[in-house]
């Protein structure tokens, strides 16, 4: 489990143990994940941190991931039928999504909110529909509630939707959305933003704190040691032959669309992910599960590159001769697509060369819970008292949660007597007389940073 | 009385000569240092049972004049004949880098590298690198010398840290380390032998056994 993944489900052990969600942009992004995660952890049996397991939470990034790729069966009206059949077998199969998508972070499911957004805003706007508006602004309030980098993405839409009126639609006459519509979108919005971050109105201070968020994330944006050059998501997208070869069929699409000035909604689609791209390339803080986001227009373009291959391949070549030779080209792409993922998301998931298991935690800190079990088993410890010294100890409380006691403390602070200590390197020698005849034994926890596990000297 | 004193003096004198001559037959070992990778994660000084880092550059350690590294190019086997990275002969090829492509990596658990030095030799120092591009520590460190191919016999183990006996060939009491780009130097304190062989037992960041390079100075034995 990535840190990032332990820091969520503690907060879903939290809300089990009846807590309720306390919004704090320092610490942590909103509650949608866990408002999703909770139920299917209640269903799933857990009633405890404890009880929690690695499946069961990433279940619901699953859930989330197999709803964007039914969402592509209501796109089939503005996208077709075959880029979409196209589009949701990339998701289904290529590295990408399916290494995120399992991941329990907030982007899967903040990528099913954005494409029930996308769908639902274009129907809406189409059909004037109050329902659908709401529905819209459902998904909205899903963004936020997730990331609250959700604003970027309601600028690079609005952006996108002007710019596709003003480039591709002005000479056209078009139906305008009613007002009743915008402004029941608006509330709706309003409403369920403020229903989830209050945590169902139990926490009404979040709100002030939702408005902080917006100087604590654009310092964020800085890089806080995440920073990376400008082309580190288009060289995260192109560097496996799978990558390259759906980024050049992506290239291809958004060629058309561009050049056609087509007036459909991948037009629009266009516009929303070069913005989109500008805006995550030019933030110098960057991770590469936020490439998801761009996994949605890049996986539409791809599709269309590929249904407009097809149309050009039949109208150049017999039809017998065509269908063959496009089911063996075909047939490779799918081979491509199925061997990376089997080595990023399966063989090498956790493995640091895996462009994707970003300071993933390292396999090595799974035998701490099992050394201190086999100690503690050893030595006839029922219940081993477990002191963890460190300024930041995650993902620590996870790979602990099955020992009832466990402390964590900060370097510095007293602690008490313990049958196990666990220090950071930098805390360890300010206990070194407490530490005198435990004899240290190292674990990584990142690529890089190392923990140490002490254990009694041997005589 | 004048007499004892005399000859209290000369030998005296003597073990002065004889130390100063051993002195003089010793130089400091002059390895070549690859170009450090990681500034390094913070790791604790004056801790109880744990190796000191260095504080720059190793002090230096003092081998006999004509003390040579025997290990370069001789002939390389392991545990594992089918590497998951690189190839057997990284281990003494003389490239210290960490970069990709200086070293082999053996597969996960329990594995070794020996070194057939071709002759029976007096070892003096032995230079260990298994990875230096990132904080690591290689669990289960058991170097041992033998002129058995096999090591079934007349094994001698100059440096063993596998403290809790994963490895089945004794519980060792030497410390764990962190790895540098300064390589770990293990004293074998003129041991006589033609194999020497190297333990471990994966790493802190996954389960594979590394080797950049190996140096095994020494001499052949008279």
């Amino acid at each position: 489990m990535h840190t990032d993944e332990a820091v969520n489900a503690y907060i879903v052990g939290q809300l089990l143990a009846g807590e309720s969600f306390t919004y704090d942009p320092q610490d942590r992004h909103g509650p949608a994940l866990a408002a999703l995660a909770l139920p299917l952890a209640r269903v799933e049996g857990a009633r405890a941190f404890s009880d929690l397991t690695e499946s069961g939470v990433r279940l619901t990034s699953v859930l989330a991931g197999t709803i964007t790729i039914l969402l592509f069966g209501a796109a089939v009206e503005m996208f077709g039928f075959a880029p979409c059949l196209i589009a949701a077998g990339l998701f289904a199969i290529a590295s990408l999504p399916v290494y995120y998508d399992r991941y329990f972070i907030h982007e899967s499911l903040f990528g099913a909110a954005t494409f029930g957004l996308i769908l639902s805003a274009c129907h809406a706007w189409g059909k004037n529909s109050v329902g659908l508006a709401s529905l819209t602004a459902a998904c909205a309030a899903i963004m936020l509630a997730c990331k609250e980098t959700a604003i970027l993405h309601f600028l690079a839409l609005a952006v996108a939707v002007f710019v596709f009126w003003f480039w591709n639609l002005r000479r056209r006459s078009i139906g305008w959305i009613r007002p009743r519509v915008v402004l029941t979108a608006a509330a709706a919005f309003v409403f369920l933003s403020v229903i989830l971050f209050t945590w169902f109105g139990q926490d009404w201070k979040a709100l002030a704190a939702l408005l902080h968020a917006v100087p604590n994330f654009a310092m964020r944006a800085a890089g806080e040691g995440h920073q990376k050059p400008i082309g580190y998501y288009a060289q995260l997208l192109t560097n496996s032959w799978s990558g390259r070869m759906l980024c050049a069929l992506a290239c291809i699409g958004i060629f058309q669309i561009v050049r056609k000035r087509d007036s459909s909604t991948y037009g629009f689609l266009a516009y929303y992910f070069l913005f989109l791209a500008a805006i995550y390339s030019l933030i110098p803080y960057k991770t590469p599960w936020l490439a998801l986001n761009f996994w949605l227009p890049i996986s539409l373009f791809a599709a269309l590159a590929v249904e407009s291959l097809w149309r050009m391949s039949k109208r150049y070549l017999p039809l017998r001769a065509a269908i063959p030779a496009f089911s063996i080209l075909a047939a490779l792409a799918v081979v491509l697509i199925v061997h990376d993922t089997r080595q990023r998301v399966f063989v090498h998931a956790a493995d640091e060369t895996n462009p994707y298991a970003y300071a993933h935690t390292s396999e090595d800190l799974l035998g701490l819970p099992m050394e201190i079990s086999e100690l503690a088993r050893r030595n006839s410890i029922a219940s081993p008292r477990i002191v963890v010294i460190a300024s930041d100890p995650w993902p620590l409380p996870w790979y602990l949660r099955h020992f009832a006691q466990v402390g964590f403390w900060q370097p510095g602070q007293p602690m008490g007597e313990a049958d196990f200590y666990i220090t950071s390197t930098e805390a360890a020698e300010q206990y070194k007389d407490r530490l005198h005849n435990f004899r240290p034994d190292f674990f990584g926890v990142r690529p890089g940073v190392l923990i140490l596990l002490w254990l009694p000297a041997p005589k | 009385m004048r007499r004892i004193v005399s000859i209290n003096l000369a030998v005296l004198a003597g073990v002065f000569v004889a130390i100063a001559a051993q002195a003089q037959d010793k130089v400091p070992l002059q390895t070549q240092l690859p170009k450090p990778l990681f500034v390094g994660t913070p790791v604790p000084l004056n801790v109880p049972n744990l190796e000191p880092p260095m504080k720059g550059k190793r002090p230096d350690f003092y081998v006999p004049a004509g003390t040579v590294n025997l290990a370069k190019n001789k002939k390389i086997t392991a545990s594992d004949n089918s590497p998951v990275v690189g190839t057997l002969d990284l281990v003494n090829d003389g490239d210290k880098a960490g970069d990709e492509g200086s070293w082999v990596e053996l597969g996960p658990g329990k594995q070794w590298v020996q070194i057939d030095l071709a002759k029976t030799a007096n070892i003096y120092a032995i230079l260990v690198w298994h990875f230096h591009s990132q904080a690591r520590v290689y669990r289960d460190v058991v170097v041992q010398v033998s002129d058995d191919a096999t090591f079934k016999s007349g094994v001698t183990t100059i440096f063993n840290n596998d403290f809790k006996n994963d490895l089945s060939l004794g519980a060792g009491k030497d410390l764990n380390y962190v790895e540098t780009y300064q390589g770990k130097l293990i004293d074998a304190k003129g041991v006589k032998g033609r194999y020497v062989r190297l333990y471990s037992n994966g790493n802190t960041t996954n389960k594979l056994n590394d080797y950049i390079e190996v140096e095994v100075w020494g001499k052949p034995a008279a």
